[in-house]
């Protein structure tokens, strides 16, 4: 199934002038309700079929209300994504009489582990809002009767078939609750200035990339960019080890029991990190670093590479945060790891970021998350996703010719190299044992854990919360 | 008289929003917390009666034991290493007449600033790259210590930091009892020939010492209660090298939606509270005024 | 000459103390008008190259410090001034009616509240706030910081109001004076210097509260200075010039309030611990 996850993402983005032209057309001729991408504020679909008449009855009595919206583009280097919603936010007031979405940014992390989780808990969650897939995410909150069924919305405006085959971390006994923007991968950015200089080959074989990450130690300049502060970032190269070194079945495996997370393979990934740490490819004081540390170092030449997600690519255009490195980057997949189980040329490809929405809407709002998702998913914003902002699209309508930027056409030709993918462990295990994988991964980084003690510690809890969901 | 004063209609205005208030949000939240933290709730799903699990858990979690060394050291550094420069600096300026107004001013500026935002303040400081103290190593040719991020350093920044806002907040308490002192007592001496650090010794600590005695109070309480600037600084990082009691249960709670534990973990905070001040109360107070009469 | 020297000796301690209070102050002032990190970490005490006012105007519009500060400001002085009022009342009412009994049991109970460290209450406050409908309004604020000073506030106005004489209000009631009328004419104004000393306690406790007001608002517009400033830093991580900026709007009101009412601050703050 991971398989054809790739393959259809790289069919649907080679294919997709034709598509995209019939997916326009479709748009703009046949007879979808929700197709009217006109600019005037013409009545939402849903308004159109309560009220036939309803052209002339509706500027009288407009009943003025808002919709909660909780994002995570905060900063510089969100900016484009931040421009895509706010355009989506633009037409959506314009066509829903009365609405104005009240935008409330929250830093990514402090969203997802701290206000989110609150706001579930007290089932008043903003109505439109930022959630990640998963079974720590979506699914929890779904379970829970926390958010809005969208089956019959996405069903309604059409767009069912028009999503790749990624809602499955949003679904919950076939039912949608969730609605991923975009997809990425995790790779290596490395610095082809830096390594022109030293004559270093790109890291595409492992003798190479350790070769790389050794003279730039001895030239003072970090091999690895990284912040620890939130053990999410170092989790990304974690991850991928561990579905290069047990194979990329191995994540899948630990809510079934089939993986271990203290079982051999599992613990050489955190013996390989624990020894590149060791040999100081990692930035120094790293724990105190933010993820945004990690972007300024790389960009800033204080380190040659940076293990992270294909978005960051949008940083290192003319009129990004990563100006100063523009044009000398580039994006290579983690090289074949020696003696690892798994094929070698797999990547963790996640549509992990999405939209969900409350389960708790009056019938305007209802209108008003309808129109979003209208405007939010659809040729327009995807494709301007992947040329603007460098994320993969959810969806099968891009047209990829008009792909220019060079490290996305890298991402998209690590993804049709790719042999097979596997998602994040973050998508896949419940929050509690992913809370552990970052307190145990801190706690290995500070010296304070040895690899097997870091598995035994992280077995245990998955073992307690696979004992509690077989109950 | 009889009737004014004892209109029960009157009392029960006055003192019934009061009560209303203090109910809602000091009672009630004691006995949900106890009702909670005998629970496993997680804020989503329904919530099991489980007994004790929680607080077994807790004393066998080793984070949580390892906040509650942090916690101790707080303490112990409050109470052994800045209680007694309270006292020598309380001394100190007591004993000048020049700039004395400017020192009290000055040391109790920190104590009326935010937490949060002198924790912002001190995360400048700390930087590894443009921050203050790192600068001065710089010049002296020494290698940056990463002090926020070095398990080995975190804890002591912090400390730093606490004593920093706090110590001149402290040192004007003593001083005020200090300066009460009448100034015969000390000019008797004067004339018997005692040295300024005789006088200050065996004159004035012992009639301070029940000052002395509220500042040690507050610090255990202060150091049982300090969570603000860890949050800001660290949020209990390094891999919790900097995790006290509260900022671990608040993690566990908000973050990690463990609302049952989380709320066992501040039950047993209250209960260390509880016993630290009764045991201090006990132990020290109790007899030193056994000595004094 | 020795005397001279043994004169100078606290004098020269402090001054070390002194330099180390300051010294973080100035370091942060400086920054915030420096161009970039490269000229902090180059030049961490020298004076700015050139005034970089752009720096200020960039973060009280960025960093939406006006909102947070006006948010801070009403807050803290409604919480404080309602926690006064109620505290004044029910002081009035146990100290000065006559329900010694019932006043008694009023006040033990009342004074359980100062052995509850406050964070102690944090997560059964949040989940109360929940059930109250009221998490990320003002009002998640405002009532738990008035009612978190009622212990304190209570204890003090009692002890100042227990000390007042009772002829006063003999000769009150001999007039005729109504309960109410005695309360605001007479016992008030007597018992103003504690009401103030409250009041400074309680609005510098509500001004610095940042566990709550962090957890309890999530809308930008609706957050107070400190947990706008940690959200501000979250959000500015990597420009330092800005975050200084940041930390000095948000600390010199509180300095020249201070300047200015310094004496009754730490008349305030001392009594505050003290009796508490």
């Amino acid at each position: 199934m991971q398989k054809k996850l790739v393959s259809v993402l790289a069919l649907s983005v080679a294919m997709s002038a034709f598509l995209a032209a019939c997916g326009n057309n479709e748009n703009n001729n046949t007879a979808s309700p929700s197709a009217s991408e006109s600019s005037s504020p013409s009545p939402s679909p849903s308004a159109s079929e309560s009220a036939p008449a309803s052209e002339s009855a509706s500027p009288e009595k407009v009943e003025n209300f808002t919709v909660s919206l909780r994002h995570i583009q905060i900063g510089d280097a969100q900016k484009f994504r931040k421009a895509i919603l706010d355009d989506v936010v633009k037409k959506t007031e314009a066509e829903v009489p009365g609405l104005k979405i009240e935008l409330d940014p929250v830093e990514d992390s402090v969203n997802r582990f701290t206000k989110l989780p609150a706001e579930m808990a007290a089932g008043n969650p903003p109505k439109i809002f930022s959630v990640f897939g998963g079974a720590g995410d979506t699914q929890k909150y779904a379970k829970a009767g926390r958010m809005l069924d969208l089956t019959p919305i996405i069903d309604e405006l059409g767009l069912k078939d028009k999503f790749l085959n990624v809602l499955e971390p949003f679904s919950v006994d076939g039912k949608v609750y969730g609605l991923p923007i975009g997809g990425n991968t995790e790779g290596i950015f490395y610095n082809t200035e830096l390594f022109a200089k030293y004559n270093l080959n790109p890291p595409t074989t492992w003798d190479d990339l350790i070769k790389a990450a050794d003279t730039l130690k001895q030239n003072n300049i970090t091999p690895f960019a990284v912040g620890s502060k939130g053990a999410w970032v170092p989790n990304m190269l974690v991850n991928t080890l561990i579905g290069r070194i047990a194979g990329e079945g191995a994540n899948a495996g630990f809510i079934t029991g089939d993986t271990k997370w203290n079982s051999p393979d599992v613990v050489a990934a955190y013996q390989l990190f624990a020894d590149w740490e060791k040999a100081g490819y990692f930035t120094k004081g790293e724990l105190g670093k933010e993820y945004a540390d990690m972007l300024n170092d790389f960009v800033a030449g204080k380190a040659g590479m940076m293990f992270d997600g294909s978005w960051r690519s949008s940083a290192f255009k003319n009129d990004a945060i990563g100006a100063a490195v523009a044009g000398k980057v580039a994006f290579v997949n983690l090289p074949a790891v020696p003696n690892g189980k798994g094929d070698q040329t797999s990547v963790n490809a996640n549509y992990g970021e999405g939209y969900g929405f409350s389960a708790d809407l009056n019938e305007n709002e209802k209108k008003a998350v309808k129109a979003f998702i209208k405007n939010m998913y659809s040729d327009e914003m995807q494709l301007r996703g992947l040329l603007e902002d460098g994320v993969l699209p959810s969806m099968k309508l891009t047209d990829a010719s008009q792909v220019t930027d060079p490290i996305v056409k890298q991402v998209l030709d690590v993804l049709n190299g790719a042999g097979a993918s596997f998602p994040h462990f973050d998508s896949i295990v419940t929050s509690k044992v992913y809370t552990e994988t970052e307190t145990q991964l801190q706690k290995l980084i500070a010296g304070k854990a040895t690899p097997q003690e870091v598995g035994d510690a992280i077995q245990k809890v998955q073992d307690a919360e696979n004992a509690a969901a077989a109950k | 008289m009889r009737t004014t004063l004892k209109n029960p209609y009157v009392y029960f205005i006055f003192v019934v929003p009061t009560i209303a208030l203090y109910f809602l949000f000091f009672i009630y939240p004691m006995l949900t917390s106890v009702y909670y933290g005998f629970t496993n709730w997680n804020g989503l799903d329904t919530k099991d009666y489980i007994g004790f699990d929680n607080f077994a858990n807790a004393f066998k979690d080793e984070d949580f034991r390892n906040s509650i060394l942090n916690n101790l050291y707080i303490l112990l550094f409050s109470c052994c290493v800045q209680v007694p420069l309270i006292v020598v600096f309380s001394l100190l300026i007591s004993g000048v007449k020049r700039f004395q107004g400017f020192y009290k001013t000055t040391v109790f500026m920190p104590s009326i600033l935010s937490t949060s935002v002198i924790g912002i303040l001190w995360g400048y400081i700390y930087d590894p790259d443009v921050g203050l103290i790192n600068n001065i190593l710089k010049t002296f040719g020494m290698d940056p210590i990463y002090f926020l991020a070095d398990t080995k350093w975190a804890l002591v920044s912090i400390l730093i930091t606490n004593a920093w806002q706090w110590m001149g907040f402290y040192i004007v308490l003593i001083l005020a009892a200090i300066l009460a002192i009448p100034r015969d007592i000390d000019e008797a001496a004067m004339i018997d020939g005692a040295t300024g650090v005789q006088r200050a010794w065996y004159l004035t600590v012992p009639l301070i010492k029940p000052i002395i005695n509220v500042v040690i109070m507050l610090s255990i309480a202060g150091a049982l209660r300090v969570v603000d600037i860890v949050l800001v600084m660290t949020d209990g990082g390094p891999a919790g090298a900097t995790d006290v009691m509260a900022s671990y249960m608040v993690n566990k709670a908000i973050k990690f939606g463990d609302y049952g534990y989380g709320t066992a973990l501040s039950i047993i905070i209250f209960i260390f509270a509880l016993i630290l001040t009764a045991l201090y109360q006990i132990l020290i107070v109790r007899r030193q005024e056994k000595v004094e009469y | 000459m020795a005397i001279n020297l043994r004169k100078s000796v606290p004098h020269l301690v402090m001054l070390v103390y002194v330099v180390v209070i300051l010294v973080p102050f100035v370091f942060i002032l400086f920054s915030s008008f420096k161009a970039n990190n490269l000229e902090i970490a180059t030049h961490p005490f020298g004076l700015p190259k050139s005034w970089e006012f752009g720096n200020y105007k960039e973060a009280w519009v960025k960093a939406k410090i006006n909102v947070y500060f006006f948010n801070s400001l009403y807050l803290a002085f409604t919480a404080a001034a309602a926690g006064v009022l109620l505290a004044a009342a029910t002081a009035f009412a146990i100290t000065r009616m006559k329900f010694r009994r019932t006043s008694n049991w009023i006040y033990q109970f009342v004074l359980i509240g100062m052995l509850i460290p406050g964070n102690v209450l944090f997560i059964a406050q949040y989940l109360l706030v929940q059930k109250l409908g009221i998490l990320d309004t003002h009002w998640s604020l405002f009532l738990p910081y008035t009612a978190g000073a009622l212990p304190f506030s209570v204890l003090l106005v009692s002890a100042f109001m227990k000390a007042i004489p009772h002829e006063l209000e003999e000769a009150a009631v001999v007039d005729g004076m109504g309960v109410f009328r005695m309360f605001v004419q007479i016992i008030l104004p007597l018992t103003v210097p504690a009401l103030v000393t409250v009041f400074i306690v309680n609005f510098l406790g509500n001004w610095n509260e940042y566990l709550l007001s962090f957890f309890f608002i999530s809308k930008d517009a609706l957050r107070t200075l400190p947990s706008g400033m940690v959200q501000f830093r979250d959000a500015f991580q990597t420009n330092y010039a800005l975050v200084c900026t940041g930390i000095v709007f948000s600390v010199v009101p509180v300095l020249v309030m201070y300047a200015f009412l310094q004496r009754k601050i730490i008349e305030g703050l001392t009594a505050g611990s003290v009796k508490g």
